[in-house]
């Protein structure tokens, strides 16, 4: 079985326990308008083009045969600057598992392992299941979005050691206005890890005017409220640099919010739950 | 920080108002006029122009000062005539500037002893050398004991003004140091700045602080369970002894503003094995991660029994982006040491020189930066004159070796006759000088030289490259790649770009590579090895690259990594400027596989982390593994970046330098040099909020 990533990072300390490597799967069922990952959106292979130093030499442009980018991959080897790359590689399960198990040792070592994101990694769950069976032994989180059927969902987590989730938006209008999709599902899966018996964190997003008030907070901490596995909230401060990688996808980044404004973050309204919080 | 060293940094290091107190520029050439008209032996002009300095030195206090000695003096003047040192140069390998550097004295020598006691010593022997009629002898330490006077005398001036401006605690002080040894920390502290500043008006530059918190510890810790203070005056005191090498700094020789060897080494395994790191060592480290300047440049020393707690007070320090401290591994410099033929003991007790080079305290007079190999020019040669006719990879590789060889046999013929400038006022502090009237410029125990190499990686990528695209899968013949390089990849930019990106790159755990680079390395080794200097000494090979990369880039055409002509070979240990690295694991998993105790001159491996992964205490302790992971697994020297505004700006006006400068910029992390501009300032704004 095969499955598409697009980047495999290195030395990640913000995913999970430990240092970390990182796998980022592509494709994701939300269309949140402050995705910094536009590259992870889409599930097939696609050109990204750095223009920054471009030196207009047009190598690219005269090898290239098509008349709609297909993500051949032949303008990526003539660059002479190197600004060209496909994201989106098909690995198979083992393969994939292969590359992981090279380091998975020194990761395990200093009390780590591999994280699973994205995209969204469920959005391939067969595929990340076959992998997560070829890594026994081996400390796999996911961070996910949550959206998936909570049966697919209930399969992938009983393989995992470790769960970050998202919850972007309690309200489940807003939730389907800003990222595209109901919050119901997100909602029972966030539920399932409460009640289940992986240790797992809830990341917020924090983006200015969509999601940072007291309410939606207080909506969330109450639901999390006395859920023993919970390890922490995340709160991700939004930046204005996520738009960086949308020029470079050939995409437009139109965030639906106002991208200057400034943020409230309250982890004091977690405190009152019993939740501990950190923000990242 | 106290308000009172707040208002000390704010003085000398922000406004640096004690700059007025400056006298004008000297002539640097008119003493060695003098000398040269009277016909004065060397070693009597190094003490007499310390001795004019000293003489020269104004006294001057500042406010709540409790340690003093400020320079005044601007300039230090020269030894010989321009005529006198073209004549040196003509006859000697003349190192550097001429003046003995980059050693390690053995401050306990004066510190311990006092200077009256001393000079109480140094009489009997001038005696006993007169008696057994060996003049020139007794002359010498005449010598010393007048540089001791000229000490004592400044010191002196120094006390009746701190009784004039009525600050009695530093007349207390001077009542007692350097005279006679101190009887406690804060004493030893003024003793030691006396000794230092002493060093820098007789010339001497790049001589590294040692093991600072091994031999100062008693004081501290005698003085602490007395209860004559607690822990925090111990730290605001050190805060303030820390500011004054900050305070002349920019009047010390170097190749440019900092780079003046004022290096202090924490910790280390004592002789028994025990961990040394103590309070002191961590006071020391608290105190430069209070005061964020660049003096002194921490090296912290580490070995398998180090527990995380260390390795993560250094990390808080990485984080505030000054790129100390720099680690060395115990485990392998130790044994490294050894084998070169260092007593144990004092392999245990290395220190770090100005840089990164490996020295022994009080019994090495090692140059270890006195030349540097090129690797890249070994593959060079070989490409030009014998990839044509070699018909595998093996046997062209054993031109490389020939070429290395041949190398370090030139560069071991070439550094013969060094003549160091006489340094009597050093030589107290060294072992054996005293006792025979020998200066330490002549050697020590140990007369060492260590031999830098440059352009490993560039070296063992075009190795990586001609193995693949020419012998195994035949893309490019030899003559075309050698036509390719000649051109300078003009006409053959396809192939530059398949050399330059598509080719195994040392620093992504391939072994591919790396056994190239290893294999590098131990040829290095294997040239030096059993060869000796004219002063009874060794070379040692090195990871190091000085200021040698920039000069070794000069005349080295396009090589078979995809390099083009002129473009910078990378700094000391590290992957080649170019190439994509997967990241730091690779790159320390790539860079721990050569056997480096047997490439032990120094040299450390660079890691630049973008300052956003220090953002946690969660995420800084991991930064602190990922460290340790490199000792762990046989690295043997580390210096990492908290990439920060300014080189985030450098890379902008750079990019080609730039090219595994990392950015987390949300919740990612990207190639900065790929991101459009307006989101490089972005970041670029972000680091100013930064701290």
């Amino acid at each position: 079985m095969t499955g598409i990533i697009f980047d495999h990072k290195e030395f990640a300390v913000f995913d999970g326990p430990g240092p970390r490597q990182t796998v980022f799967f592509k494709g994701c069922p939300l269309r949140c308008s402050w995705c910094h990952n536009p590259e992870g959106l889409c599930a097939h292979p696609q050109l990204m083009v750095s223009n920054a130093s471009c030196a207009h030499c047009g190598n690219c442009i005269r090898i290239c045969t098509h008349e709609t980018c297909i993500a051949c991959g032949d303008c990526v080897h003539v660059c002479p600057l190197h600004l060209r790359s496909i994201a989106g590689e098909t690995v198979t399960a083992g393969e994939l598992a292969g590359r992981i198990l090279k380091n998975a040792d020194y990761y395990a070592a200093y009390g780590g392992g591999v994280t699973f994101s994205g995209g969204e990694p469920l959005m391939q769950a067969a595929f990340l299941g076959e992998v997560l069976r070829l890594l026994p032994g081996v400390h796999c989180a996911v961070e996910t979005s949550g959206y998936c059927q909570p049966s697919l969902f209930q399969e992938i987590t009983a393989l995992l050691d470790y769960v970050i989730m998202d919850i972007k938006l309690f309200d489940e209008t807003r939730h389907r206005h800003f990222t595209g999709v109901s919050n119901r599902l997100i909602l029972q899966n966030a539920l399932g890890l409460c009640e289940g018996q992986i240790p797992f964190v809830i990341r917020i997003p924090v983006i200015p005017g969509v999601n940072d008030t007291d309410e939606n907070y207080r909506q969330t901490a109450a639901f999390l409220s006395g859920a023993r596995n919970l390890v922490r909230v995340e709160f991700l401060p939004y930046h204005k640099t996520a738009g960086a990688k949308y020029s470079m996808a050939g995409m437009e980044y139109q965030p639906q919010f106002d991208p200057e404004g400034s943020i409230h973050i309250s982890q004091e309204i977690f405190g009152e739950y019993g939740i501990r919080s950190v923000i990242l | 920080m106290r308000e009172r060293i707040r208002k000390m940094r704010d003085f000398f290091i922000v406004r640096k108002e004690h700059h007025i107190f400056r006298q004008t520029p000297g002539n640097p050439g008119l003493l060695a006029a003098d000398f040269a008209r009277h016909h004065i032996p060397a070693t009597d002009r190094s003490a007499m122009r310390l001795l004019s300095v000293l003489r020269q030195e104004t006294p001057v206090l500042f406010p709540e000062e409790r340690i003093v000695f400020t320079r005044t003096v601007r300039t230090i003047p020269e030894l010989f005539t321009p005529e006198e040192t073209a004549e040196l140069k003509s006859s000697y390998w003349i190192h550097e500037r001429g003046d003995v550097s980059n050693i390690n004295a053995d401050y306990t020598r004066l510190l311990y002893m006092g200077l009256v006691p001393k000079k109480q010593e140094l009489e009997i022997l001038r005696e006993r050398f007169a008696a057994s009629g060996q003049e020139e002898n007794a002359h010498y330490i005449t010598l010393q004991i007048q540089i001791l006077d000229g000490i004592l005398e400044l010191t002196h001036r120094y006390r009746v003004l701190a009784l004039q401006q009525g600050n009695e605690a530093v007349a207390e002080t001077l009542s007692r140091v350097p005279a006679q040894p101190p009887r406690n920390f804060p004493e030893a502290l003024q003793m030691f700045r006396i000794l230092h500043f002493v060093m820098w008006c007789g010339g001497n530059y790049h001589n590294t602080i040692g093991r600072f918190d091994q031999y100062m510890y008693p004081y501290l810790a005698k003085d602490l369970e007395e209860g004559l203070y607690n822990e925090e005056d111990a730290l605001e005191l050190l805060e303030e002894f820390f500011l004054t090498f900050n305070r002349d700094s920019d009047l010390y020789p170097g190749m440019q503003q900092g780079d003046n060897g004022q290096s202090i080494v924490l910790g280390g395994r004592c002789e028994s094995g025990a961990d040394g790191f103590n309070l002191l060592s961590r006071l020391c480290l608290q105190a430069s991660l209070e005061l964020k300047v660049i003096d002194p440049k921490i090296n912290l020393r580490v070995h398998s029994d180090t527990p995380l707690e260390t390795y993560r007070l250094g990390t808080e320090l990485t984080k505030q982006g000054l790129g100390f401290p720099q680690y060395s591994n115990d485990d392998i410099v130790i044994p490294g040491l050894t084998n070169l033929g260092y007593a144990p003991a004092d392999a245990c007790n290395y220190a770090v020189a100005a840089c990164w080079e490996f020295i022994i305290p009080g019994t090495a007079m090692d140059i270890p930066n006195i030349e540097a190999l090129s690797f890249a020019k070994a593959v060079a040669d070989a490409v030009e004159n014998a990839l044509e006719g070699s018909d595998s990879y093996d046997a062209f590789y054993r031109r490389v070796r020939e070429n290395i060889y041949t190398q370090s046999e030139e560069l071991c013929e070439r550094v013969k006759n060094v003549y160091l400038y006489p340094a009597p006022y050093l030589s107290l502090m060294m072992d054996g000088c005293c006792e025979n009237a020998r200066d330490i410029s002549l050697g020590c125990r140990y007369n060492n030289y260590g031999i830098h190499g440059t352009g490993l990686s560039t070296a063992a990528d075009s190795l990586a490259a001609i193995r693949k695209f020419v012998f195994e899968e035949k893309k490019v013949s030899a003559a075309e790649l050698k036509k390719a390089l000649k051109q300078d990849f003009s006409g053959y930019e396809q192939l530059c770009t398949l050399l330059r990106y598509e080719a195994p790159k040392f620093g992504n755990n391939d072994d591919y590579v790396d056994e190239i680079a290893s294999l590098l390395l131990a040829d290095f080794a294997g040239a030096l090895k059993g060869k000796k200097n004219d002063r009874g000494g060794i070379f040692r090979a090195g990871t190091g690259t000085a200021m040698y990369y920039l000069w070794h880039t000069k005349d080295l055409p396009a090589s078979p990594d995809g390099r083009h002509q002129g473009e910078a070979l990378g700094c000391n240990y590290s992957p080649s400027l170019f190439s994509r690295c997967k990241g730091p694991v690779s790159i320390i998993r790539s860079f721990a596989k050569p056997d480096l105790k047997e490439t032990i001159n120094g040299g450390p491996l660079t890691l630049e982390l973008h300052d956003t992964v220090f953002r946690t205490e969660e995420s800084t302790e991991k930064v602190a593994l990922l460290v340790k992971s490199f000792m762990d697994l046989g690295g043997h020297q580390l210096q990492l970046n908290a990439v920060n505004r300014d080189t985030m700006l450098d890379a902008q006006k750079h990019p080609e330098h730039y090219r595994n400068l990392i950015v987390r910029v949300w919740g990612w992390s990207g190639y900065f040099v790929e991101l459009d501009k307006e989101y490089q300032d972005h970041i670029i704004q972000r680091m100013e909020l930064a701290m």
